[in-house]
């Protein structure tokens, strides 16, 4: 331990004899993750979008004699993903960004919607971010089809009513039972007083008599009508105060991960082969340190270096929310478990890096090797798995997805342990295993 | 004399290229080995492998009991080109374990006149470098030094006093391992040669012997 502490030392004052490099190995992974998450935000999957179903949705429900899964016409919207949530969670989520707006449903919704003489509200409320008109569009694509389904019941449940003004009887109107004469009948009682001996209630009688008949035949058409005039959902949307795009949950944890990546990796790399362009690996193995104490060590100062700078990174933009009174804070309390966090994910790239040097065995051809196969596997994590079911499983075997999910998690859910947990498992298992791989090829090294 | 080092079939191998036949060699207590032959020889291949810095392709080297300490000093500098000459020395002294690391960064300094300045490595001269890179082979007194062309960079002066400084360790029981093109260099120093040739032993005894034996080598080569 003491020998690596050396070995350590003597790398940190390395890098600080090199203020230039460590102001470029910060400043270009920031730039990247910025531009990386404008394109994730605007290319991605679906937006995310908090759902809360104060009604209780049911999962079915009759309308007009027919049944709707109305729970899953939301659930299974393509225009969005939906995430099921509390509306504390939902207006929490919304203010730092993690969801770039909210749907909610009001509690009247399905007593509206079964009494079928009011259209029933759902309300969005979307953040003030870049997003918000995208996101209405596509709730308006989802109620829109939603409203589609729902169309014909609506129309087949009026036409009941008028059925029933028709030909008359019981039946129900919204909730309430009645029982009505009917058109038919009432026109037929009309012209049976149209016989009547008075001659003013005869004259009175046929008058009536006629204009119900102008009645029935006017209800005989308001079906069509009914057809072309259905729309039983309105979609009310709402402005709310929340984070702009660039002070977002989704780029913090993106901008680490990046920035770790980058940092992370090229470190590795660098540290690696420059010690055996140095041709210090033989004076280290010649039992001062052994080959696996060496890659240890490597990976322990790039793990600590890196979470110095993801530490940094998230204070910078902590300060900036702080100062900006942006909605939703920074989670200072969380600092302590975010930097346990950036160690893991220093740690894993770093691990990446330095097998990439022990395969390239010389610094440029790290460096670039650490470029070639370092952006792909940024890109990988940010390949909608739905459209590449491979990139998923690339995915998973590298760090970047993992370190997203865990800064996400770390820094914004409501219950972080479940989701860090999870990833800060598979880092260490990833660190592990490309640990051991650049043991295994560190031999190469030494010629 | 007691041995030192034991090299048992010890071979390197790059790929199909084999850069050191298995060799067989002792290294003494108090003796001075020299081991000359063309560039490409095989010659830092196997001081590398005697030092541990390589891991041989097949066969083994056994040390002494108690292991004896080992100075190496390959052929070019192997040291820290961000760290001053001081700062490398302190450091390797740190990593060795020994007692009084400063002080032997001292010593080795004023041995070798390397400058004292906080400069990096790096920005040395050639030859200061490589005095470095011998500086750091003889740090903390080793019994046995494995030296790759150590006067190769050297002046006139500085070569007569790593001379005089190899006589002394032999003279105090250390063993010494150099390789060397200067025919002066061996015949002044070395108690036995060892002469490669593609990566093969191909003589070995006395420098008086190796005199006798050239013709025959030279027209074998």
């Amino acid at each position: 331990m003491r020998r690596l502490a050396l070995l350590l030392r003597k790398d940190a004052r390395r890098l600080a004899r090199s203020p230039l490099l460590l102001v470029a190995l910060v400043v270009y992974p920031l730039l990247i993750a910025l531009l990386l998450g404008l394109v994730v935000r605007y290319a991605g999957e679906r937006p995310r979008v908090a759902f809360v179903d104060r009604a209780g949705l049911p999962s079915t429900i009759v309308i007009g004699g027919e049944r709707f899964d109305l729970r899953g016409l939301f659930e299974d919207a393509a225009e969005v993903e939906l995430v099921r949530m509390s509306p504390e969670e939902a207006r929490r989520q919304v203010a730092t960004g993690q969801a770039v707006a909210s749907l909610t449903i009001p509690r009247d919704f399905t007593v509206k919607l079964r009494r079928l003489n009011e259209s029933p509200r759902i309300v969005l409320r979307t953040s003030q971010s870049a997003l918000g008109t995208r996101v209405v569009e596509k709730m308006n694509a989802l109620t829109y089809a939603i409203n589609l389904k729902l169309q014909k019941a609506y129309v087949d449940a009026n036409l009941g009513f008028v059925d029933l003004l028709k030909r008359g009887g019981t039946g129900t109107l919204g909730e309430t039972e009645v029982t009505v004469m009917g058109l038919e009948q009432a026109r037929s009682e009309l012209e049976r007083l149209a016989d009547s001996p008075d001659a003013d209630v005869a004259a009175t009688a046929k008058e009536l008599a006629r204009f119900v008949g102008q009645v029935e035949g006017a209800v005989d058409q308001v079906g069509e009508y009914l057809q072309a005039t259905a729309n039983p959902i309105q979609l009310v949307s709402e402005k709310e105060r929340g984070r702009t795009w660039l002070l977002s949950a989704q780029v913090q944890a993106y901008a680490l991960g990046l920035a770790l990546a980058f940092v992370a990796v090229l470190l590795g790399a660098a540290l690696i082969t420059s010690e055996r362009e140095e041709r210090t690996l033989g004076r280290l193995v010649q039992g001062l340190v052994g080959l696996a104490g060496i890659v240890a060590e490597k990976i322990a100062f790039v793990s600590l270096l890196g979470a110095s700078v993801g530490l940094a990174l998230a204070l910078v933009f902590g300060a900036v929310v702080e100062i900006g009174g942006v909605s939703g804070g920074q989670p200072w309390e969380r600092l302590p478990l975010l930097t346990v966090g950036l160690v893991l994910v220093a740690a894993s790239f770093g691990a990446v890096g330095v097998l990439l040097g022990t395969l390239a065995r010389d610094t440029s051809g790290a460096m670039l090797l650490a470029l070639l196969i370092g952006l792909p596997v940024v890109l990988v994590a940010v390949v909608p798995t739905g459209s590449f079911p491979l990139a998923g499983a690339l995915s998973a075997a590298v760090p970047f997805g993992h370190a997203v999910d865990l800064a996400a998690a770390v820094l914004y859910d409501s219950d972080p342990w479940p989701e860090a947990l999870r990833q800060a498992a598979w880092l260490l298992g990833l660190t592990l295993a490309f640990a051991l791989l650049a043991r295994a090829s560190a031999h190469r090294l030494l010629v | 004399m007691a041995i030192l080092l034991v090299a048992r079939g010890v071979a390197r191998s790059y790929g199909r290229n084999e850069a050191l036949a298995p060799t067989d060699l002792e290294l003494r207590r108090g003796e001075i080995l020299a081991v000359v032959g063309p560039n490409g020889a095989g010659k830092s291949t196997l001081l590398a492998l005697l030092a541990g810095a390589l891991p041989p392709t097949r066969g083994a080297i056994l040390r002494g009991s108690p292991p004896p300490r080992i100075g190496w000093a390959p052929q070019r500098p192997a040291q820290y080109g961000h760290l001053s000459a001081r700062e490398n020395l302190e450091l390797f002294a740190r990593l060795a374990g020994l007692d009084e690391p400063g002080a032997a960064a001292d010593r080795a300094l004023e041995r070798l006149a390397l400058p004292e300045g906080a400069g990096r490595a790096a920005h040395l001269s050639v030859g200061n470098q490589q005095r470095l890179n011998l500086a750091l082979g003889l740090l903390g007194e080793p019994q046995v030094l494995l030296l790759d062309e150590p006067t190769a960079s050297l002046d006139l002066e500085r070569r007569r006093g790593l001379w005089k400084t190899l006589q002394d360790h032999r003279a105090r029981g250390g063993a010494v391992l150099l390789s060397s093109h200067s025919p002066e260099e061996v015949a002044r120093l070395a108690d036995r040669v060892l002469v490669l040739l593609d990566g093969r032993v191909v003589f070995e005894g006395s420098p008086a012997e190796l005199e006798n034996a050239m013709p025959e080598l030279v027209g074998g080569a």
